[in-house]
């Protein structure tokens, strides 16, 4: 039919030249009549098969956005724009948390020493000090203050006037918070541990004006004879620095290093592990795992009564840090258990040795089955502290330092992931008696040092300094040990640099997100994710704006709970699976209806629409015949 | 990135307080209750010429606070398993194999509790309100399938478990029972199930695990069973039982030497640890408590010895292996433990015990054993043979048969002895039916003795749990009473066989699928082991769990279903032709709305209007037959002629000519 209907009106077509040679031909044998047939007509040409194909094309046309509505995935949508603008902020500009440090030189008037000191001038040469000081080492140090902190300076000359200089009250006037003039009297400066308490006491720190965290550093003119001043770190917010016959000038540098390099960055050294590296699990959650390896229970193998161990020493760690994580402890003992990289025996050390090279190659992944803990979820951080036990053959094991020297606690740390320790009995002679060798309990004092060791690992872990002894550019300081483990001062760091690597890791994750949904066009966004993409929004502005006042527990929370939305987001089960669907998928199904449709009604429409113009110039034609003829 | 610790730790915190609480404890020995852990290994010959290892490996943590997070022997993971998931008891299986009942026993010990059936196996009671069962299974499939490497968490989907009520296990509180029959059973399922072990597989009994020898076994089955026992304090955490059990049937590469010499096949192979594990005992775990290796034979050899020899050992146990009768051990046993005869009953036996730490590795046990004479036994039967087989054809209906038959009338008769004269067999029946066989349990038949019955005659207790479609299976609970002398007895089932939606078909459809195995158990038989007691056989945690009263139990076989499988590209071929008849009706309806019927007709009567195309076709076919071109005034109907016979010849020819190509050039 339709090849029948093209021949009858392609007879005009440029194509078909055998048509135009005919209609010359033909009109001889036409000329009687006065209608040509084949040029003119009389009637008008119909409409009513033009509008039906054309109704039938648009019906198709106006149908298509239907069917592309329920072909649609579902997307919910994304802020992207919030998204990618918190990542971006937060790439840029590192969280930093105001901080407030206060100094206090004490009995300095009693001596002129260069006139009376002017606090508004210490403090002027302290900031600018500290200026330095931050600028040149702590580029962008994630969850540190950078350049917003406030410094206040007070002058006590014990029995004479007590002068202060603060930022918001000005000369003279004493805020809430700050030192007592005269609170601190005389100091046995013999005794640390007193002078810590004193120090304690005197700053009473339950005041809630700085959010209780006021850093304060105490210069005291007097005390122990003469080997030059004396710095130390208390276990709470302060320090102290002592010497006879103190030049305060001096003790500008000092205490500005103080400030900086101890209360604000946590007195960590170049090389120590980076502040991104916080073991904390997405869940605000970490799980201490203790193992103890008997490489060879053939030999000698050891128990340990690591539940007292528990209660006693670990509880009080636990508890200091809760703010920062909610840890829970476990242990067990693995039997079995060769380490997998090589020793040799070295007679000028008299032990056998694994040096640094080898410790990549320490852990035995196959024999050492140091499981993840059903205990814990998903996102839970697990550290892993295993005790070696070394074999008979490799007795006395001992790490050697690349400078050759033996390690003292015989251990190593990999970030992350945990602390390797080795321990080996005093006499590393064989059980040679007759039967298996008895259950041996390791003894309370061996226990203790491994322990020491262990809580060492850990405090690297979290990027502290595992010995009591910081040396900047000004001098030494003395770091006084708490026997929770973690001084205030040093959970103070943790906390802002927990909260920074949350913001950090939820605008990263967020911002993958919005790349990866951005990326996949036919990827399903359930409402779930959207939800969860807006409160982990909303989580991480309500920790920046926490951060920015100073609260550091709010922020704390909030932030993980920013970074654990995130990632709940971001690994929903839902996206991976159905991001399958594609839309090849969708046009091999559609395909073979639409494409021969399509082609019919568009070949009629336009056939009809060719015929219609056609039809219409023959009448037309004929209309100026009979104009003519007229 | 691994950071050596540089300097000497300085945290002095430590030596103050804590020290003194500390030194109260430092005795050599931790006092109170500690962990234990036993090994056992339990040989013994079959009756047709196969042996049967069994592995049996015992660890309890006894109830204090800190199990769960404290461990110097049990392992963690199952610790925190039960402390997570509220576990009472459960039992989890993973076999390959079928226990064959006939040959191989079915009333001993390790038959009612190790014969297992094939795939994996995994009931649980939990101590949680029973609203909350199901969920904290869910869980519990899931941390199982991951500590053990297999798909145990397709017992989570609701179709895939059931709960018992009583014919299964008689258990207080709720129990959830799944199995799946086609899972493969892999060193993928031993190595973490070893893991469990203090010694893995590095020392003590199960470095006889040598891989390829087990798994080249008739039987293979590994299974963990754990309880907690609830009845603690409530401020300490209950206490865990873990028991592993290692069951493998293996056929001893019958030393050529042997069945060369005796020239007969009845003698029934010697054969050591070594050449069946192709390994020996060098010693114990160290952290084992105990390590003993029994063999068990059954008391029916001496005695047929004794028939056949005149000088008949008074005392079995120290003749026995001294080489008066017919077999020889390679080892002195340290102990001889009998059974205590009570009656005189058929399957009674004599173990004897080596102790594993007197070998060491340079005198590993290897223990052996050497038949002298041919020797035939049986062994003991349950009072029923069951075995389950499906009928009909086609892929629509079919039924499902339960077939129990007597072993052995006499048996029968002294199991229920105690019954006088109303005598009866008791018999649970539990049976399992995915929804996809839809089970019509009306159509329940008995028939006793090959006769059809009334089903009340026999069916005491009956419950059923329909199924419902992608909701839950279907499960069947029965108890039967038959009478002692019967012969056979059948039950038999009706189903249809259901539709699967498209994405529910498994990726090897055609395979079939499985019924898992019906439960059959006898609940007034008990498999115990009356065993002469003694110190040596109560700190035995094998021995104690033989002497321990089960219900006799067995498992049939699994059937395999065969359901209309679709062709899985369908979607698409439907959709396809959907499509065209579509397209097809469309397009001519289109063409017929827009044609022109007058105008046609007048171009027809016309005639002499040609297409192009058309006159070159008809010139082309002039040209092909070598004719002059005809003139183009011949009616329009010039077709008929272009079908010529020599053209048809032609046509057929060629295709002729292409499928022989086809057909030759393959």
């Amino acid at each position: 039919m339709a090849e029948i209907a093209e021949s009858a009106s392609t007879t005009e077509h440029p194509l078909g030249t055998v048509g135009a040679s005919r209609s010359k031909a033909s009109p001889s044998a036409l000329r009687e009549s006065d209608v040509d047939p084949k040029t003119m007509r009389t009637t008008t040409p119909g409409l009513k098969r033009v509008f039906l194909t054309f109704s039938v094309l648009l019906s198709f046309l106006l149908g298509f956005p239907f069917l592309w509505k329920t072909v649609e995935i579902y997307r919910s949508p994304l802020p992207f724009g919030d998204m990618d603008a918190l990542s971006k902020q937060i790439e840029s500009s590192p969280l930093q948390f105001p901080c407030h440090f206060q100094s206090v030189f004490l009995n300095f008037d009693s001596r002129s020493s260069g006139g009376i000191l002017d606090p508004r001038e210490l403090r002027r040469s302290i900031l600018s000090e500290m200026t330095k000081l931050t600028s040149q080492t702590l580029e962008r140090q994630c969850g540190s203050c950078g350049g917003n902190f406030t410094l206040s300076v007070v002058v006590d000359s014990g029995d004479g006037p007590c002068r202060l200089f603060d930022e918001r009250h000005g000369n003279g006037l004493t805020p809430n918070c700050s030192y007592k003039c005269g609170a601190l009297g005389a100091l046995n400066l013999g005794d640390d541990e007193a002078i810590d308490e004193a120090l304690r006491s005197a700053l009473d720190e339950s005041c809630s004006d700085y959010g209780g965290k006021l850093y304060t550093v105490v210069v005291v003119d007097g005390g122990g004879a003469g080997e030059g001043p004396k710095a130390l770190v208390g276990k709470h917010r302060h320090g102290w620095i002592s010497g006879r016959e103190l030049d305060a000038e001096a003790m500008i540098g000092r205490m500005a290093e103080m400030f900086v390099k101890v209360f604000m960055n946590g007195a960590r050294e170049d090389g120590a592990i980076h502040g991104e590296f916080m073991p904390v699990g997405a869940d605000g959650r970490v799980v201490l795992s203790f193992s103890l390896l008997n490489a060879n229970p053939d030999d000698w193998f050891y128990d340990w009564d690591f539940q007292r161990l528990d209660d006693t020493l670990l509880n009080p760690v636990i508890e200091a840090l809760k703010p920062i994580a909610n840890i829970s402890v476990e242990s067990q003992v693995l039997y079995h258990t060769p380490k997998s990289s090589f020793s040799y025996w070295d007679e000028s050390l008299g032990s056998y040795i694994f040096s640094t090279k080898d410790l990549s190659f320490f852990v035995n992944s196959n024999e050492w089955h140091l499981d993840t803990s059903v205990a814990a979820g998903g996102r839970t951080k697990i550290l892993q502290f295993v005790v070696y036990v070394p074999s008979a053959k490799e007795c006395p094991l001992s790490l050697q330092l690349p400078s050759g020297e033996i390690s003292k606690t015989n251990g190593f740390i990999s970030p992350m992931w945990g602390g390797v320790m080795v321990w080996h009995p005093q006499s590393c002679i064989k059980y040679s008696g007759s039967g298996p060798p008895a259950r041996l309990l390791m003894h309370p004092d061996d226990l203790h040092r491994i322990f020491e060791v262990l809580m060492g690992q850990l405090r690297q872990l979290f990027g502290l300094k595992s010995n009591s002894i910081y040396v900047g550019a000004a001098g030494a300081y003395k770091l006084l040990p708490s026997e929770k483990g973690f001084t205030e001062w040093e959970l103070d760091v943790l906390s802002r640099q927990h909260t920074c690597f949350n913001l950090h890791s939820s605008g990263t994750t967020l911002g993958s997100l919005s790349r990866l949904v951005q990326s996949l066009p036919r990827m399903i966004i359930k409402d779930e994710i959207g939800k969860q993409v807006k409160f982990s929004l909303e989580a991480a502005q309500l920790a920046q704006t926490n951060a920015s006042v100073g609260l550091y527990e709010a922020s704390a929370a909030s932030s993980r709970q920013a970074r654990s939305l995130a990632e709940d987001a971001f690994f929903h089960p839902s996206i991976m699976s159905v991001s399958y669907f594609s839309f090849e998928h969708c046009f091999a199904v559609y395909s073979p209806f639409f494409l021969p449709v399509s082609l019919h009604v568009l070949l009629a429409a336009v056939r009809e629409w060719r015929r219609y113009k056609h039809e219409k110039a023959k009448y037309v034609r004929w209309k100026v015949k009979q104009v003519k003829a007229a | 990135m691994w950071l050596p610790l540089r300097l000497t730790l300085l945290f002095l915190f430590l030596l103050l307080s804590p020290r003194a609480l500390l030194r109260s404890g430092s005795a050599a020995v931790v006092s109170g209750e500690e962990e234990e852990f036993h090994e056992e290994l339990l040989l013994k010959p079959l009756p047709d010429r196969k042996v049967l290892a069994h592995f049996h490996f015992h660890s309890i943590a006894p109830p204090s606070k800190s199990n769960g997070r404290h461990h110097h022997l049990f392992p963690k993971a199952i610790s925190q398993l039960v402390q997570k998931f509220r576990v009472k008891e459960m039992e989890l299986s993973f076999t390959q194999g079928r226990w064959n009942y006939e040959r191989w026993g079915g009333f001993d010990p390790i038959s009612s509790n190790n014969a297992k059936p094939p795939g994996v196996e995994l009931w649980a009671v939990f101590d949680v309100p029973e609203d909350q069962v199901d969920a904290y299974w869910k869980n519990l499939t899931n941390s199982l399938s991951g500590l053990f490497c297999a798909s145990i968490n397709f017992l989570e989907s609701s179709t895939m478990y059931s709960a018992p009520k009583w014919s299964f296990r008689i258990t207080p509180g709720s129990l959830r029972y799944g199995t799946l029959p086609r899972e493969a059973v892999c060193t993928e399922n031993l190595t973490p199930w070893l893991k469990l072990l203090p010694c893995r597989d590095k020392a003590g009994l199960a470095a006889l695990l040598d891989r390829p020898s087990i798994y080249k076994g008739f039987y293979h089955s590994q299974r963990l069973y754990l309880t907690s026992n609830a009845s603690v304090p409530a401020e300490t955490v209950s206490g865990i039982s873990l028991e592993q059990t290692l069951t493998v049937v293996l056929q001893p590469n019958s030393p050529s030497s042997s069945s060369i010499h005796s020239g007969e096949s009845n003698f029934q192979p010697s054969w050591s640890l070594s050449s069946i594990f192709g390994r020996k005992i060098s010693g114990k775990c160290v952290i084992a408590q105990s390590s003993i290796v029994y063999l068990q034979l059954e008391k029916s050899i001496f005695s047929e010895q004794k028939d056949n020899m005149d000088n008949g050992p008074n005392s079995l146990a120290s003749e026995g292996f001294a080489g008066g009768s017919g077999f020889e051990m390679s080892l002195d046993p340290d102990i001889v433990i009998e059974e205590e005869n009570q009656s005189q009953h058929k399957g009674s036996s004599v173990l004897y015990g080596f102790w594993v730490e007197k070998y060491n590795e340079s005198q590993p046990l290897d223990l052996g054993l050497k038949w002298k004479y041919p020797v035939f036994w049986s062994s003991q039967q349950a009072p029923l043979h069951a075995s389950r087989f499906l009928m009909g054809s086609g892929n629509e209906r079919g039924a499902i048969a339960i077939l129990f038959k007597s072993t052995n009338s006499a048996d029968s008769s002294s199991g229920s002895r105690h019954v006088s004269d109303g005598c009866e067999l008791q018999v649970d029946v539990f049976q399992v039916v995915p929804w996809y066989i839809k089970v019509y349990y009306h159509s329940l038949q008995i028939f006793v003795d090959d006769e059809a019955k009334p089903i009340g005659d026999f069916v005491h207790k009956i419950q059923v749990s329909p199924s419902k479609d992608k909701t839950s299976p279907g499960m069947m609970e029965m108890l039967l009473k038959l009478p002692c002398d019967v012969r056979s007895a059948a039950l038999t089932l009706e189903f249809d066989k259901g539709f699967l939606h498209i994405d529910e078909y498994p990726p090897d459809a055609n395979q079939g699928y499985d019924i898992p195995s019906a439960v059959i158990s006898f609940p007034r038989f008990h498999s115990v082991m009356h065993l002469l007691s003694n110190d040596s056989i109560r700190k035995s945690p094998l021995l104690s769990r033989f002497q321990e009263k089960n219900r006799v139990q067995s498992y049939t076989e699994v059937l395999l279903v065969p359901l209309t499988t679709p062709d899985f590209s369908m979607p698409y071929n439907v959709i396809t032709i959907t499509c065209t008849v579509f397209a097809l009706f469309f397009g001519s309806l289109l063409n017929v709305l827009r044609r022109r019927v007058g105008e046609e007709e007048r171009y027809l009567k016309a005639g002499k209007k040609k297409g192009w195309l058309r006159v070159l076709l008809s010139r082309l076919l002039a040209k092909f037959r070598g004719k002059p071109m005809e003139e183009p005034d011949q009616p329009s109907s010039e077709s008929a002629p272009l079908i010529g016979k020599k053209l048809v010849l032609k046509v057929i020819l060629v295709a002729v000519l292409a499928v022989a190509w086809q057909f030759y050039s393959t």
